[in-house]
């Protein structure tokens, strides 16, 4: 039985090019926020909706898990009963900030794809980023054997 | 009331195969339905299936999971299924997790809830999965319990959705189960372990608006999803047919000719004989003759592959590869063990659709019940019972094969109860004379009319079975043991 111990490469990637896609189209009102949190908010409501409140939780929960033993410097973070993130304003730069969010987000897809599919998995990120070219990208499982 | 007064209620596809058939055409539109049974029975793969054949971007489908299997794990685990459509997640077919909502606000949060997504986006099919889990936050209250799932039907219906409620309810809750009262369809499913075998059935108890098909159904849940099968295999009943005229040649005129000239189209001819005697011969003979008339057949074969089949009646000089290539033949393998009566019968109803087939063999009904799940053996004959009266009642002719074990002192008869199942019969057996082990047919009963009461003995050439002349000169030909009577020489 293998274990899922970080997302994929093809997956890393992804995360990055959302969490850059949402980072220049931020609005001034999240603006204080890294890019990633941002994206992890907005994900929020629909998977909530789609997993239950506890769900989305318990998804975060992990994802943050897998992403603190990559980057030690995500420690202060953490998820709250809702499913928002706190802590990342504890974080000691914005360079650090960006990075251990697409690490987080990054994650985050990885189980859900690793649950539900990456077909699926890039239709809910659609779903909050229409515009988002969430097809164009290759393949998540091409090296997995 | 005129039949043009009544308002019409529409019939939507279940998207399961088999189902619409068994409901009388497909489910009545706006009806509010409950889904029960045990964990594993296959209630959330039908509910899906439904979602799936019917859902819209206009008219979408919402699906409430609460509490029971989180939804994450349902849908990595239905879009196995091939009618999982994952283009139409969030258009056509939308999830919305009330756990919490249940947790916190009860169930006037879940009314109000679904009510808020209803007004939203006018779905036409609503699934609540599960109520079951739903209805224990009301537990012990039967009056909030009864109000709560008025309210939910009298929303739903308000807003022409098609329901369903998931529930995992077990057989002792039925009666005066509040839910239940409410509901206008009631679909039970069951799982049951028989010997080493799962048996999965279906039984329709409550459908308001349309007659639905009474009784157990059988269904099977494959990749492809749920497919049901009807008890009555979509076959009605008939009144006995009026007597053919005609008469199908079985491929050996003497043969014919001791049937009274052949056998009656639409019959059902059994022929019954021990272990290399040559049924299944016989068999290929009438199928080969009828294809020879233009008139194309089914073999089912339980005990045989296709191939062998193929090539063991090439080995008669009976060539089944031409049409089987043309389409006129077709050979079926039913895989042995753990089949459904009705499956079974399913497969052999397709064929027949597909190539309109004149003439069924069943070699052999001894291999057919055999091929079947343990638990459904004892619904074999009826079951067969149905299938011969009402495929013979459409003019179709049946041939089938029965080994029997040989007793040489009396003629036996299987436990088949073989007067219900035919209306001719050919036995075939051996006899003992003058230290040989040789062959003897008769034919024992002709519904049609009259037919020859020779025992005439036979060899199996190399162009099939070769009816030789009355074998004269013995008694107690039937025990297989004769005795000589007079000096004449059986004639060859």
């Amino acid at each position: 039985m293998r274990s899922r111990t970080s997302a994929s490469p093809e997956i890393r990637e992804f995360a990055q090019r959302l969490v850059a896609y949402e980072a220049a189209g931020g609005s001034p009102a999240g603006a204080d926020f890294p890019a990633g949190v941002r994206v992890a908010e907005k994900l929020r409501h629909p998977l909530s909706r789609l997993a239950g409140v506890n769900g989305f939780h318990m998804l975060l929960v992990r994802a943050l898990t897998l992403a603190k033993a990559q980057v030690p410097g995500l420690s202060p973070v953490q998820v709250k009963a809702d499913g928002s993130l706190e802590g990342f304003s504890d974080l000691g730069n914005r360079a650090e900030a960006a990075g251990a969010g697409v690490t987080l987000i990054a994650e985050m897809l990885g189980l859900l794809a690793a649950f539900v599919g990456e077909a699926f998995t890039r239709s809910l990120v659609l779903d909050v980023w229409p515009d988002f070219p969430a097809f164009d990208t290759e393949p998540w499982r091409k090296n997995e054997s | 009331m005129t039949q043009q007064d009544k308002v019409k209620i529409n019939k939507l596809p279940t998207g399961v195969p088999g189902l619409d058939e068994i409901l009388g055409g497909g489910l009545p539109e706006f009806s509010f339905n409950i889904i029960a049974g045990s964990p594993g029975c296959g209630k959330t793969t039908m509910a899906h299936q439904f979602v799936f054949a019917n859902a819209t971007p206009e008219r979408p489908a919402l699906y409430f999971t609460v509490l029971g299997e989180p939804a994450l794990k349902m849908l990595r685990y239905q879009q196995q299924y091939g009618f999982f459509d994952l283009s139409r997640l969030n258009t056509s077919v939308r999830f919305i997790n009330l756990s919490q909502v249940l947790v916190d606000r009860g169930l006037e949060g879940i009314l109000e809830e679904i009510a808020k997504e209803v007004e939203a986006v006018n779905p036409g099919i609503v699934v609540v999965d599960s109520f079951r889990t739903v209805m224990r936050k009301a537990s012990g209250n039967e009056m909030e319990m009864q109000v709560f799932v008025q309210q939910l039907g009298l929303l739903l219906t308000s807003w022409e959705a098609t329901t369903f409620l998931i529930g995992e309810y077990a057989g002792s809750e039925q009666p005066d189960n509040p839910v239940f009262t409410v509901a206008d369809g009631l679909f039970w499913l069951y799982q049951v372990v028989e010997h080493n075998s799962v048996v999965r059935k279906l039984h329709i108890m409550k459908l308001r608006g349309q007659a639905s098909v009474s009784g157990m159904h059988t269904f099977r849940i494959t990749d492809a999803g749920m497919q049901a099968f009807s008890r009555t295999l979509g076959l009605a009943p008939r009144d006995r047919k009026i007597p053919a005229q005609k008469r199908l040649s079985i491929g050996i005129p003497e043969l014919d000719e001791m049937l009274g000239g052949g056998i009656p189209e639409g019959d059902s001819l059994l022929i019954a004989g021990s272990s290399g005697t040559g049924k299944s011969l016989l068999a290929t003979q009438f199928i080969a003759a009828g294809l020879r008339q233009g008139e194309p057949g089914i073999v089912a074969v339980f005990e045989e592959r296709p191939e062998e089949y193929e090539a063991r009646a090439g080995s008669f000089g009976l060539d089944l590869s031409t049409p089987m290539k043309q389409g006129s033949l077709k050979v079926i393998y039913i895989r042995p063990l753990d089949l459904s009566v009705d499956e079974a019968m399913q497969e052999i109803l397709d064929a027949i659709k597909e190539t309109g087939a004149t003439r069924l063999v069943i070699d052999s009904l001894a291999g057919f019940e055999m091929a079947l799940s343990p638990g459904f053996r004892s619904d074999f004959r009826e079951s067969l019972y149905r299938m011969i009266f009402a495929l013979t009642g459409i003019g179709i002719t049946i041939l089938s094969t029965l080994e029997m074990e040989e007793s040489f002192t009396e003629l036996l008869f299987s436990k088949f109860s073989i007067s219900f199942l035919t209306d001719d019969i050919i036995r075939l057996r051996y006899v003992e004379i003058e230290g040989q082990l040789r062959k003897v047919m008769m034919v024992l009963k002709m519904r049609g009319g009259a037919h020859s009461k020779d025992i005439r003995e036979y060899e199996i050439a190399s162009k099939g079975v070769v009816i030789g002349e009355r074998l004269t000169g013995y008694d107690h030909l039937i025990t297989g043991i004769p005795t000589r009577v007079g000096q004449s020489e059986p004639k060859k």
